[in-house]
C-alpha cells in the first residue's frame, strides 16, 4: 500500500512538472499593428482602377516561434452600402513581394515581427474611377479590411482576424497626394 | 582528366501527378552519361510519390501535442503535426519510448538518440515551410523505397549509378538510397554544399560529372 501511494505521489509529480513546463514554454502569439500601419498610397491610376496599398507591421509577442501558414485580406464593401466599385486586394510580405495573392508559409521567431504590404484594387462599375471614388466619399463610405491569418506553432492550428478600416477620406487623401482628386 | 562537376539541372515544379524516373528521363538525359551519377533530391521525390499531407488534414492525438513540446523549435517535430506525421509513419509509442529513452541518454550526455530510435522516417519529416509554393503548406515525409528508386534511375538513363539525397544549407548531407555499388558516404561528402540550392524543388537533379573516372582514378593512386 505504501509503494502505491509513493508510485501515485511520483505520477503526479511528474505530470506537474511537465505542466509547468509546458506553461513555462509558452506558445507563438502573432499581432498585426494596425495602429501602427502606414496610411494608404496611390500606386496606380488609370481611367476605370485605382490601386493603393499600406503597410501593417506584425509581430510574434510569444515565447515560441510560429508559422503565419497563410494569410489574406478581406474587404467588405456590399453592394448595399455602395455599389459604384468593384474591389480586389491581396496582401504579401515586404521582404517577399509577389502579385499572385499567393501568401508563402514563413516561420517567424519569437520576439521578432514584420511587415505586410496590403494593395486594394478599385475599378469602377460604370464611368471612371475618379468619379466613382468621389461619389464613395461623398456617400461616407468606409471598407472594412479584416486581415485574416492562419497559425501553426506548438498548439494545434487556428486563424485569427484583425480588422482594419479604409476610410473614403483616407481614400481621398490618397487620390489628392497624387493630384487625382481635389 | 576526370574531374568531378556538379551539374543542377532545372525543372518545372514536381507534382504528385509526376512520376519522378519520367521526369529525370525528361528533363536531364541529355546530359547524362556513362560514368555519371544521378542525385535527385529525397524531398521532390517524396512529393512525386504522394507523400505530402496538410496540417488541416491530419488527426492530432494527445501524445503528438504533449510530445512535441519536448523537440527545439527548430526541430520538424517540435510542431504537433510534425510530431504526429511521425508517429503515423513509425507508431506512437515507438515514438514515445524512443523519447523516454531519448531523454534519459541526453541527461549522461549522450545525443541523437531519439533519431536513431524512433525509425528511419522520424528524422525526414520536413514540416511546413520546408519546401517551395504550392507545398510550403504542406508536411512532407520521407520517400518510399529510396534504393528502389535509384536503381530504377539508373536502369532507365544507363548511368553509372544513381542517388536519393537528403542536403540543406546547414551542411548537412544524407543519401537515403544509392544504386548497386555506390558509397553513399562518399556521395553524402561529395554534396554537402548542397548543389541542389536553397529551393531545391526548381533544380531537384544534380549530375555528378565523370564519378566513375574519378572513381578508377582514386582507386589507381591508391
Amino acid at each position: 500500500m505504501e509503494f502505491l501511494m509513493i508510485l501515485v505521489l511520483l505520477v503526479v509529480i511528474v505530470l506537474i512538472a511537465v505542466w509547468l513546463f509546458i506553461a513555462r514554454q509558452g506558445d507563438a502569439e502573432f499581432e498585426f499593428i494596425i495602429d501602427q500601419r502606414t496610411d494608404f498610397i496611390l500606386e496606380d491610376l488609370t481611367d476605370k482602377t485605382a490601386t493603393l496599398s499600406c503597410k501593417v507591421p506584425f509581430v510574434n509577442k510569444g515565447t515560441q516561434g510560429g508559422t503565419i501558414m497563410d494569410a489574406y485580406p478581406r474587404h467588405l464593401l456590399p453592394y448595399e452600402q455602395y455599389d459604384g466599385v468593384e474591389v480586389s486586394s491581396r496582401m504579401e510580405l515586404s521582404t517577399a513581394p509577389r502579385t499572385d495573392n499567393y501568401f508563402e508559409a514563413v516561420i517567424i521567431p519569437q520576439g521578432t515581427g514584420g511587415t505586410v504590404v496590403i494593395t486594394v484594387k478599385f475599378t469602377a462599375k460604370a464611368g471612371g474611377i475618379q468619379e466613382a471614388l468621389g461619389q464613395m466619399s461623398e456617400l461616407n463610405v468606409d471598407m472594412p479590411i479584416d486581415i485574416v491569418y492562419q497559425i501553426v506553432a506548438r498548439s494545434l492550428w487556428y486563424i485569427h482576424k484583425k480588422r482594419m478600416i479604409m476610410t473614403c477620406d483616407e481614400i481621398m487623401r490618397a487620390m489628392q497626394a497624387k493630384g487625382a482628386a481635389k | 582528366m576526370a574531374e568531378l562537376e556538379l551539374v543542377p539541372v532545372r525543372t518545372r515544379i514536381l507534382t504528385d501527378k509526376d512520376n519522378i524516373v519520367d521526369m529525370i528521363e525528361k528533363y536531364a538525359k541529355h546530359d547524362v552519361g556513362p560514368d555519371d551519377v544521378v542525385s535527385v533530391a529525397e524531398s521532390v521525390v517524396a512529393i512525386t510519390q504522394g507523400r505530402i499531407t496538410r496540417p488541416e488534414d491530419l488527426k492530432v492525438c494527445f501524445l503528438a501535442r504533449l510530445l512535441c513540446r519536448f523537440v527545439p523549435q527548430e526541430g520538424s517535430l517540435s510542431s504537433c503535426y510534425g510530431m504526429q506525421s511521425a508517429m503515423d509513419t513509425e507508431g506512437q509509442w515507438r515514438i514515445f519510448f524512443a523519447m523516454m529513452i531519448g531523454m534519459l541518454a541526453k541527461i549522461v550526455g549522450k545525443s541523437g538518440v531519439f533519431y536513431q530510435m524512433a525509425g528511419g522516417q522520424t528524422a525526414l519529416v520536413d514540416d511546413v515551410t520546408g519546401t517551395m509554393p504550392p507545398f510550403d503548406k504542406c508536411l512532407v515525409y520521407g520517400p518510399h523505397d529510396p534504393h528502389g528508386v535509384a536503381e530504377e534511375i539508373k536502369s532507365r538513363l544507363g548511368c553509372y549509378g544513381a542517388a536519393v539525397a537528403d542536403v540543406n544549407d546547414l551542411k548537412r548531407s544524407a543519401v537515403l538510397g544509392v544504386s548497386e555499388g555506390l558509397d553513399p558516404k562518399k556521395l553524402a561528402r561529395i554534396l554537402i554544399d548542397n548543389p541542389f540550392g536553397n529551393a531545391s524543388q526548381r533544380t531537384p537533379i544534380v549530375i555528378i560529372k565523370n564519378y566513375a573516372n574519378a572513381e578508377k582514378m582514386a582507386k589507381d593512386q591508391a
